[in-house]
Order: structure tokens, then sequence, then C-alpha cells
């Protein structure tokens, strides 16, 4: 099996001009309500790299997701993707920021009023409106093959499993050929095949298009196998980030506890 | 009926189609329709953004980089506006008809005629105001749904408190409107 750590090493990539740092993430403070979600939280993640985040439910890693992508504005601190700063964007100078990022939701987030191949289909018809019927349509069945689900193009998303759902979102999330992934829990609620083949699926598009990613999970054995770096969340803080070693070697009660666990 | 039973006691029968006519055209039929649509379109536009909402399809929206305002909530609020005054005239022709089914049964006279005392003296200022006031109907009922869908927070319950605020406020500001209009049409065309 292919690990992240070789995928990373792969020099080749469709796009290889550009800042070298995809994600900065500097000081981001959140507070919903009075429950502070996001306290001090600072990352970054270069070209071809993929993060883990790691982190107890509750924890903020998802609305960390959401700040990097600008679904949640920080109450403090600074987003900055492939060198620009989000924050103060006009929302079409965000979208085209948006355009370069590929975003799995922990439900797939499928739209249940178009087919599986409407939803792949659906950045395409909005932003690559250059493009005739026919290459989308190739398009979208080769983004189909790539998850493994060419059969179900035109299934409705509530007739397929979750683990067919999470392809079929990360086929979207792939559409417009992105620099930057981010995954909500993509191995969440599956059985251990489904979370191993996404698993290899992720290992697959990293090798191949050379994308930054973080993904947010619980699943220790698909962080180790797919990331290059693993960070711990606790109470809206990084208590360590590091290779799988430096986590295996800490002395913080919590990490000890984390990988004791899972 | 009813009606008729009053007007006969003053002698005004002959005046029924006109009456009829009148109220349905100018009140009866934009205001009615306001309403049906209210609670029939308003609360599946709200229900269906609100479901959308809590299942993130919104958000999934927003991350492909899609004005979710401009794709979901302004073509809506198009249809709104646009179908109200169609409805409307639907609505009208239908209450003329059963008009003149309930006078004909009670007293018989040919469509023809019914129509033609109706319309007697009438002229476009006194049916096209009232018809597309319904516009202004249709943009509520539609802002209205769509700003309850868009904000909903707390999955099925949330769903079902956008539906049912969607239903009451734009039945509510529908009726309030109307007054508001049918003053302004007074002034602008006395």
């Amino acid at each position: 099996m292919a690990t992240a750590n070789d995928a990373a090493t792969s020099p080749t990539g469709p796009e290889t001009t550009g800042p070298q740092c995809a994600i900065e993430v500097a000081n981001l403070h959140k507070t919903f309500a009075s429950r502070k979600v996001l306290d001090g939280v600072s990352l970054a993640v270069n070209r071809g790299e993929t993060l883990a985040v790691l982190g107890r439910s509750g924890t903020g890693k998802s609305v960390l997701l959401r700040v990097i992508i600008g679904l949640v504005r920080p109450d403090i601190g600074s987003v900055r993707i492939l060198g620009e700063d989000i924050e103060g964007l006009s929302l079409d100078r965000l979208g085209d920021v948006r355009k370069k990022m590929g975003f799995l939701f922990q439900h797939a987030a499928l739209y249940d009023s178009l087919t599986v191949g409407q939803n792949v289909a659906f950045p395409l018809v909005h932003h690559r409106t250059d493009m005739s019927k026919a290459d989308r349509d190739n398009r979208v069945n080769e983004l189909l093959a790539e998850v493994g689900l060419e059969n179900a193009l035109n299934k409705m998303p509530s007739n397929i499993s979750g683990g067919m759902q999470k392809r079929v979102g990360l086929a979207r999330a792939l559409a417009l050929d992105p620099w930057i992934l981010l995954l909500d829990e993509p191995t969440a609620g599956l059985d251990p095949i489904s979370s191993g083949e996404i698993d290899e699926l992720i290992l697959k598009l990293q090798s191949e298009h050379q994308m930054a990613s973080i993904v947010v999970t619980h699943d220790l054995h698909s962080a180790k196998t797919i990331a290059t770096r693993l960070a711990l969340l606790d109470r809206g803080r990084v208590v360590i980030e590091g290779t799988f070693e430096n986590l295996a070697q800490s002395e913080i009660g919590l990490v000890k506890q984390f990988l004791k666990q899972s | 009926m009813e009606v008729r039973s009053s007007m006969s006691r003053f002698g005004a029968t002959s005046l029924l189609p006109s009456a009829i006519v009148f109220s349905i055209v100018q009140e009866m039929g934009p205001t009615i329709t306001g309403l049906v649509v209210s609670g029939r379109v308003g609360a599946g536009i709200g229900a269906e953004l609100a479901s959308m909402k809590v299942t993130e399809q919104i958000d999934a929206m927003e991350a492909s980089a899609v004005n979710p305002y401009r794709l979901l909530a302004a073509t809506r609020i198009l249809a709104c506006i646009l179908m109200l005054p169609l409805l409307t005239i639907g609505a009208d022709a239908c209450g003329i008809f059963m008009g003149w089914l309930a006078q004909t049964l009670v007293a018989p006279i040919s469509l023809h005629q019914f129509i033609d005392s109706g319309f007697r003296g009438a002229t476009l200022s006194n049916f096209l105001p009232p018809t597309f006031k319904t516009a202004v109907f249709g943009l509520i009922i539609g802002l209205i749904a769509c700003f309850q869908g868009m904000r909903t927070r707390g999955g099925a319950e949330g769903v079902g408190r956008a539906a049912t605020n969607s239903v009451v406020l734009a039945s509510l500001f529908v009726i309030l409107a109307d007054v508001v209009l049918v003053k302004l049409i007074l002034v602008i065309f006395p």
C-alpha cells in the first residue's frame, strides 16, 4: 500500500507554479455564543502535503475547515490561500479563490434534487461555461470512474449508500481540478473496506494532482495512511503538530491518551 | 347569493354582475390569490430552502463558488413576481365564472349577458392596477420564504419552523401590503 510520504515526494503535478505554501492560517479565534471553538490556531500546509487534523468531537476541527474556505468568518486571525488573504475579499474574488479549492463535507452534502452525474457536473456547469456538453459529460464520466462510480451516473443521491455519497462528494470536489482539498471526516461512518478505499483514493489523488490537503478525521489509522503531518486539536488549540512518529514519541498526556484510545 | 338577496331588498339586482366582477377583480381575486400562494408556494420555498440549509447543500454551493442567493433565492423571487399576476388573472376568471353560475342558478342569465353587464362602464384602470399589485405580493412572498428558508438552523424542527413562519409572515404582510396598495391605487387612479 502506498503511503502519504510516497505521494508527497512525487515531483510532478498539473500545477507546479505559484506559492509553495497553499494554506496558512494564523492565530484563528472563533466564538459561537459564549463557546470558544477556535482559540489561536495557526497552521500551514504546503503544496503536495496532507495535514490530518485530529481531535475529539467538538474541538473545532470542522469549524477550522469552514473558516479556511470562508463559510465562517473568524473573530480574529487570518487565512491565506495560495498567498492571498481571504479576509475582506469581495464575493467575486472569494469565489475565484474557492474555485481553486475542493471541499468534501462530512455528510457529502449532495444536491438531493440532482442525479449523481448532475451533482458532479454542477461546478463545471457554473464555472466552465466554455466547455461543450460532450466535454462536460466526458469529464463527469472520468471523475466518476476515478472514484469507482461510473455506473451511478443517473442515480439519485438518496438511492446510493453513505460511502458512495462520500465518493460522489469527492468527485464533485475534484471537478475543477483544485489546488487545495479540504476533507471533513471522509471515512466517518464507513465500514473498514470503504474507509480503506477512500484512503487509497486520496493517496492516488495526492500523487497525481499534487494538491495541498487538510483532512479532518477521528480515524487515526486513516490519518497515518494519508497524512504527511498530523495536528491534534483540543479546546480550539493545536496541542501538537508533526509526523506520526513525533506524536508517538510525545510525552503530552492528551496525545498519549488519544493514540492509546485510537 | 347572499349579496343577491341583500341587493334585491334595495331593488338593485341589475347591478349584481357589476358588483361581482368589480369585487372579484379589484379585491377578492388578488387578495385570495396572494393568500393561497403564501400558503402553498411560501411554505414550499421556505421548507425546500430550509431543508437544503440544514443538509449543508447551500454551504456546498457556496464552497463551489456559486452564489446561492443568486441561484436559489433570486430565481424564486422572480418567479413569484411574474406568476402572481398571471395566477390572479386565472383566479379572477374562475371567480367571475362561478359568480355567473351562482347568479344563473337563481335567475338564469347567459354568460355573455352577465359579462357584458358586469364590465359595462369599466376602464383598464379599474382592472390593471389591482392585478399588477399582486407582483408586489409575489415579491413579499418570495423574499419572506427565501429569507426564512436560508436562515434556518436546527434540523427537522428548523425546517418546520421555516415553513410555518414563511406562511404566517407572508400572509400577514400580503394583507398589510394590500391595504397600502389599495390606498395608493385610489390616490393614483381616483
